[in-house]
């Protein structure tokens, strides 16, 4: 014991662990990184990416409706816009933004050094890219699917789209779920398997938490969209009839698959959002939140309760009122977990003092925000009410307060939290102030007359409108703020791209934040942690300010990828797991998986060659490595 | 009843202005939305016109100023929370944040969801119930982008068929089935009744009982494809004499035309027009557009894009890509002389 | 790091002397692959609602002029697919008691009794007689079996592949997590197709 802890100390050692996590260096390198650390970064980068994208086509979807009867877009173009704005904000930013954060932080405020799949990581990855970047060359090219993000059929079907836009659509979709379920699965093992002795479950941060509800939430909804997606793309390929009422389908059987996943999608995005909310009310109050347990069944409830509301969407299809009502009221029900949280944090911010950095002011905003967007879901949860309200501007302010006030804020909350953990910097307060101040101001200006629109009979999904129906001064205000809410976006972009390099450096623990994250070097090393923690509360960093205190791990080999397995209530040391070294062949097999799906659109053939290929990747990827065998230790 | 709407849309604003973060601005584009609201009196669900229409609108009033109480409570303690804090360290003790959640956060909101719940049941089933056995029924199937409007009589057959504009007797319960031809669109009239969608492969229902004579728009509100935004219709309700009359006028064939100019114009009508539109009473039995026997007795052209006028007319049918991208109909090649004839004919079309 | 710090570091858990190997729940592979076997079922279960959802809006099931399939073949599939279950566990147990030559032998057997099922299958498409485009009925049969066969397809091969791993010596009774998931997932897909068996042929006979 004396030796080995020694050894562990020494700084040969601290180096030659150093080399060992290291991802390999240069262009060629980037494509075979697997570290837990890199891929989370590249996966907020990108989805801030496709958020600044997304945010560009709605701005220019808002010109198009600045006026009655404008000319500046054809309908095909907006029809593609919009189809493109909520396709990518809910399945090429909102999720992957949430996974992404809780790929770069999970390990860490569980105290361990990766994530138990990095491959399937950067798989995971990489297959998201591709999705993405394939939808825009798309937009670019004209051709991005137009049937909205949910993809109604038979509109969607062949016989009235016949482009390939549809087809890159299900495809791409089918691909994005892969990801989110790779991420899913990745992320529950390791929440499971990996905590820092003495953490055990009800000892776990509450942002982790919200990550394993959402990972689990993620497991059973997506699968449904995978399969309705395949369906689909059958239905378009190979003129199958599922979705076809002459050939004995049916075209309300693609909303049931479309909204059982649909209905949770939103509280997926929303569940980690509420982990942050909770995160930064106990940093910046300086004391635990109040009721941890309710927090916790609350996102645990949500999640369940969840699965019983996708009929709300459809409630004027014509299905019998009773079955109906029974969606109501479940959709009524999921009210109550949101307000048990709501007070929970009210209760925590109760005479408390609080620093009102920038985080804590998205938080605030958070609240007011959110909770008008709750109400109103509520409001539309009702059915007759919902029957003048559904697919009208209402729903869209809806979903926008709850997307912005419940996702988006929460989020940025987290960006300026975390920032200094990721780069060693803080971002600018006085932007961020400003920029809060903006999106603030802009969220509401923008989103709020859309109500009112909504009840003036305004549809959504109009690419225009006549000039005497009266919408057109409601729709130019819009316009003007949704441009102010941009420049409010814009500042934080701008903020987090210059604090990078000019940013006051943060140090360990800027926030004096209680959790392990904030127990390592900012931005974290290769390997994490130089020695692995040991915790006894929930607030470890509150109880032993000193690190050179803090119970530590010792033992795990620097020469190798090593880290500690514990038990999955209890948290209590099982074994060692050897990881697996930087690889090119999830990059390879997302290529392979890339260009079997691709090809599909073009050629049903070539998705057998795809998986052929994808079968050499996997082999290639899972090859038991000799030296591990060589080994031959216990 | 007017003045009561009138008093509805401004009550509206005011409400709207309690919302604390309806700040300023959006307070006074609020507001000039609504007046501009008032003007054209045209597809708003705060009018209403029928008794299901203003069950639903009453509804609104009650979930928002509920709404707007809740909201308010909430953020009333969270300042009194924020507040509290600002000389020293006050927290609540346990029990006092424990009452906070459970009175707060559980009873009052499963309270105030079980009457609203219980409301909105209440309500659905009246607004969903079967229309009663005396409703008058028309048949209604939505086309990628216009209506098909066809009238029934108590046996089921077709009476009259028009599109784009449907008349109702004020005071009848008018019960609509509803279907569609390709994809799916939903039927809105919001000032007489809440959306319900046509389904291909289904048929759906819902019935109204327009307490008010006028004129209200409806818009197909499920996304249809390219001229989703251009799917509108025009119901006009009127008293039920009227009514019937104008319906047995709707139900004859089409008027022959008399001089040597309407002569030719149907002639041009049943060759280019002819195999896509019917005339009743003419040789022109398409069915691939609109009925257009009594096309000039319709407010609207275009599924209530244009105003019916001979200048429009000229323009529609000269062009319809050009008003109507990528709806079904193709320009046509007419000459100057074709053209004015059949613009003539049409216009008989009473 | 100077050395008088260093040694006031607080070890309270010393790592060294855990194992590095991994055969059963404490490997994280095992959930991970509990977590695939569950998304798997998700699809399936959404392809079997899906299934009952159109037997429920459809007046005849099947399509009047299609029978109900015989039940012959597809009854010898869910045999052999249960046989292969047990060979799996066979080389499992092989294995676990680092019997090389039997393991090899039993995974063989399992791979081998796939590829009957496949051959047995593949014959069932040319009998079907109702194409897949013709009505949703046949889209259902078509897809199903498909994406069963697929699966029987990457199970027998990642089978064959562990197999001949198995005599390159690459596992032992200590390293065989390779094995452990394998068979989970052979499992699953031998599993699976019975209440695919229940749906596509027994069902038709019940409506
Ligand atoms: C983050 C995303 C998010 C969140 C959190 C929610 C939250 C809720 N949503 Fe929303 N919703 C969407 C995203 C979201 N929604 C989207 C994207 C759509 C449209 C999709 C599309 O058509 O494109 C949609 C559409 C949608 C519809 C369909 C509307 C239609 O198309 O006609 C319905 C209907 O019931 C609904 C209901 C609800 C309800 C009841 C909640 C509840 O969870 C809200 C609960 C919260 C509160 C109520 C506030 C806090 C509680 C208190 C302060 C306690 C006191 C409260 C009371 C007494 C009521 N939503
Ligand atoms: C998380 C989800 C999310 C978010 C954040 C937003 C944000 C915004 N949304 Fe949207 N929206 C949806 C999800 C979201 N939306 C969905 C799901 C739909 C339904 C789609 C459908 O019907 O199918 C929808 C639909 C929708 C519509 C209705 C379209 C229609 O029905 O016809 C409108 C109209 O105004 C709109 C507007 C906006 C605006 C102005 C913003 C603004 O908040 C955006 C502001 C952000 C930016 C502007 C980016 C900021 C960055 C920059 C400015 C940097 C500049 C970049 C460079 C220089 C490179 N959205
Ligand atoms: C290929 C089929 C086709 C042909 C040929 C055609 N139309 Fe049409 N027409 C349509 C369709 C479809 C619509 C509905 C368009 C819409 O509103 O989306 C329509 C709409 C109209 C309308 C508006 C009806 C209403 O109630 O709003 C008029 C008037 C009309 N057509 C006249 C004509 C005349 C006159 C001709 C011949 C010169 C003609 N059409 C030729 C298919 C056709
Ligand atoms: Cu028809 Cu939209
Ligand atoms: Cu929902």
């Amino acid at each position: 014991m004396k030796t080995q802890a020694i050894y562990d100390q020494n700084p040969e050692a601290t180096d030659l662990l150093s080399r060992t996590w290291r991802s390999p260096p240069g262009f060629f390198g980037w494509f075979t990184h697997v570290n837990q650390s890199r891929i989370g970064y590249r996966f907020i980068v990108t989805s801030v990416i496709f958020f600044a994208l997304a945010g560009v086509l709605a701005l220019v979807m808002r010109l198009q409706l600045i006026s009655p009867e404008n000319t500046l877009l054809g309908a095909d173009f907006y029809n593609q816009l919009f189809t493109m704005h909520g396709t990518t904000m809910m399945f090429f930013f909102a999720v992957p933004a949430m996974e992404g954060l809780g790929i770069y932080l999970v390990p860490l405020m569980i105290g361990t050094r990766d994530m138990s799949f990095p491959r399937l990581n950067a798989f995971g990855y990489y297959v998201y890219l591709i999705a993405g970047i394939s939808l825009y060359v798309a937009l670019f090219m004209g051709m991005a699917p137009a049937a909205g993000w949910f993809s109604y059929v038979p509109l969607a079907n062949i016989a009235f789209s016949p482009g390939k836009g549809m087809d890159l659509w299900t495809t791409m979709i089918t691909f994005i779920e892969i990801s989110a379920l790779a991420a899913a699965v990745e992320l529950i093992v390791t929440i499971l398997k990996q905590r820092a002795p003495g953490m055990t479950l009800n000892r776990m941060p509450l942002f982790v938490w919200s990550i394993l509800v959402m990972s689990f939430m993620i497991l059973f909804a997506m699968p449904t969209v995978m399969a309705g997606s395949v369906l689909l793309a059958l239905d378009r390929a190979f003129d199958m009839q599922f979705f076809v009422a002459a050939g004995g389908g049916d075209a309300l059987l693609w909303q049931h698959l479309f909204w059982f996943f649909g209905h949770p999608e939103v509280y997926i995005i929303m569940v980690p959002a509420l982990g942050i909310v909770s995160t930064v009310i106990t940093t910046f109050t300086q004391k635990p939140v109040f009721g941890y347990t309710a927090l916790v069944l609350s996102l645990v409830a949500t999640g369940f309760v969840s699965f019983g509301l996708w009929v709300h969407h459809m409630f004027t299809t014509g299905l019998p009122h009773l079955g109906l009502s029974f969606f109501t009221a479940a959709s009524a029900m999921i009210a109550i977990p949101s307000g048990i949280q709501i007070f929970c944090w009210i209760a925590s911010l109760w005479g408390a003092r609080i620093r009102f950095a920038t985080p804590m002011l998205f938080v605030l905003g958070f609240f007011a925000i959110f909770v008008i967007g709750g109400l109103t879901g509520v409001m539309v949860a009702s059915i007759p009410f919902d029957s003048q309200v559904h697919d009208s501007y209402f729903v869209v302010a809806h979903f926008h307060y709850v997307l912005i006030g419940g996702a988006v804020f929460p989020f940025f909350a987290g960006l300026y939290y975390w920032y200094p953990k990721m780069t060693g910097r803080l971002m600018s307060e006085r932007l961020g102030r400003w920029s809060f101040a903006l999106i603030f101001a802009g969220t509401n200006l923008t989103f709020f007359p859309m109500h009112q629109l909504g009840l003036q009979g305004m549809p959504r999904r109009v690419y225009t409108y006549l000039s005497d129906m009266g919408w057109g001064e409601l729709n130019f205000a819009i316009t003007i703020a949704a441009f102010i809410l941009a420049i409010g976006f814009l500042l934080t972009l701008i903020n987090a791209v210059v604090s990078r390099t000019r940013g006051v450096a943060a140090g360990n623990n800027p926030w004096q934040a209680e959790t392990l994250e904030w127990a390592t070097t900012s931005p974290p090393q290769n390997y994490n942690f130089r020695h692995l923690p040991i915790v006894h509360s929930r607030t470890p960093l509150w109880d032993e300010p000193d690190s050179s205190h803090r119970q530590v791990v010792a033992g795990l080999r620097a020469d190798r990828r090593e880290l500690l397995i514990t038990t999955l209530l209890e948290a209590k040391p099982q074994s060692v797991l050897i990881m697996p070294h930087p690889s090119v062949w999830p990059f390879l097999l997302a290529l392979a998986v890339g260009f079997g799906f691709l090809g599909f659109m073009f050629q049903p053939l070539l998705f057998v060659a795809g998986f052929a290929l994808s079968f050499f990747m996997i082999v290639g990827w899972l090859w038991p490595r000799k030296p591990w065998l060589d080994t031959g230790e216990t | 009843m007017r003045q009561k709407n009138r008093n509805s849309a401004s009550f509206i604003s005011t409400a709207r202005r309690a919302w604390p973060d309806g700040c300023a601005l959006t307070a006074c584009c609020l507001w000039s939305g609504v007046t501009e609201a008032q003007r054209s009196a045209s597809q708003s669900a705060l009018q209403p016109a029928s008794t299901q229409a203003q069950g639903i609108e009453l509804l609104w009033w009650i979930m928002l100023w509920s709404g707007v109480v809740i909201f308010l409570a909430v953020m009333a303690l969270l300042i009194w929370a924020l507040w509290s804090g600002r000389q020293r360290e006050s927290p609540l003790s346990l029990t006092a944040s424990k009452n906070l959640v459970l009175t707060a956060g559980v009873a009052i909101p499963a309270l105030t969801l079980v009457i609203l719940v219980g409301g909105s049941l209440f309500l659905g089933r009246s607004v969903a119930s079967a229309p009663p056995p005396d409703a008058m029924q028309v048949r209604i199937t939505g086309w990628m982008w216009w209506w098909e409007i066809e009238y029934l009589d108590s046996a089921g057959n077709i009476t009259a068929t028009t599109a784009n504009e449907m008349h109702v007797p004020v005071g009848r319960p008018v019960a609509v089935e509803l279907a569609s031809g390709d994809v799916i669109h939903s039927f809105w009239v919001p000032q007489l009744q809440g959306k319900t969608d046509m389904v291909p492969g289904k048929v759906n229902s819902s019935w109204f009982v327009a307490t008010e004579a006028g004129e209200y728009r409806g818009q197909c509100a499920e996304f249809c494809g390219l001229q989703h935004a251009l799917m509108a219709f025009v119901v006009v309700a009127r008293p039920e004499a009227e009514f019937d009359a104008w319906l047995a006028h709707q139900a004859e064939p089409a008027a022959a035309p008399v001089t040597a100019a309407t002569q030719q114009g149907r002639d041009v009508f049943e060759q280019s027009c002819g195999h896509c539109h019917r005339v009743r009473g003419t040789d022109a039995t398409g069915n691939i557009g609109p009925d257009l026997t009594h096309i000039a007795s319709r407010r609207t052209l275009a599924a209530a894009t244009l105003v019916n006028n001979r200048g429009h007319l000229a323009g529609w049918i000269g062009d319809p890509q050009r008003i109507k991208p990528g709806n079904a109909m193709p320009r046509s090649l007419l000459t100057p002389q074709e053209l004015h004839n059949l613009l003539t004919y049409l216009e008989t079309l009473e | 790091m100077c050395p008088a710090e260093t040694t006031r570091l607080n070890f309270a858990v010393d790592a060294t002397h855990f194992s590095r190997f991994h055969s059963g729940s404490d490997a994280p592979i095992w959930w991970g692959i509990i977590g695939l076997i569950l998304i798997e079922m998700s699809v399936v279960a959404a392809f079997v609602i899906s299934y009952f959802y159109l037997v429920m809006i459809n007046p005849s099931w099947p399509p009047i002029g299609h029978p109900a399939s015989e039940l012959l073949w597809p009854t010898a599939s869910v045999v052999i697919l249960l046989m292969s279950c047990v060979t799996m566990y066979l080389a499992s147990k092989a294995i676990n008691r680092d019997r090389i030559t039997a393991f090899v032998t039993h995974t063989s057997i399992s791979v081998v009794l796939a590829c009957a099922v496949l051959v047995i299958r593949w014959q069932q498409f040319q009998t079907f007689d109702f194409r897949w485009d013709e009505h949703v009925y046949g889209s259902l049969v078509w897809t199903i079996s498909g994406f069963h066969f697929l699966h029987v397809v990457s199970a027998a091969i990642g089978t064959a592949v562990v197999a001949t791993l198995g005599a390159l010596k690459f596992f032992n009774s200590k390293q065989r997590i390779a094995i452990v998931v394998d068979t989970m997932y052979w499992n699953f897909v031998g599993l699976a197709w019975i209440p695919f068996y229940l749906v596509l042929y027994i069902v038709p006979r019940l409506t």
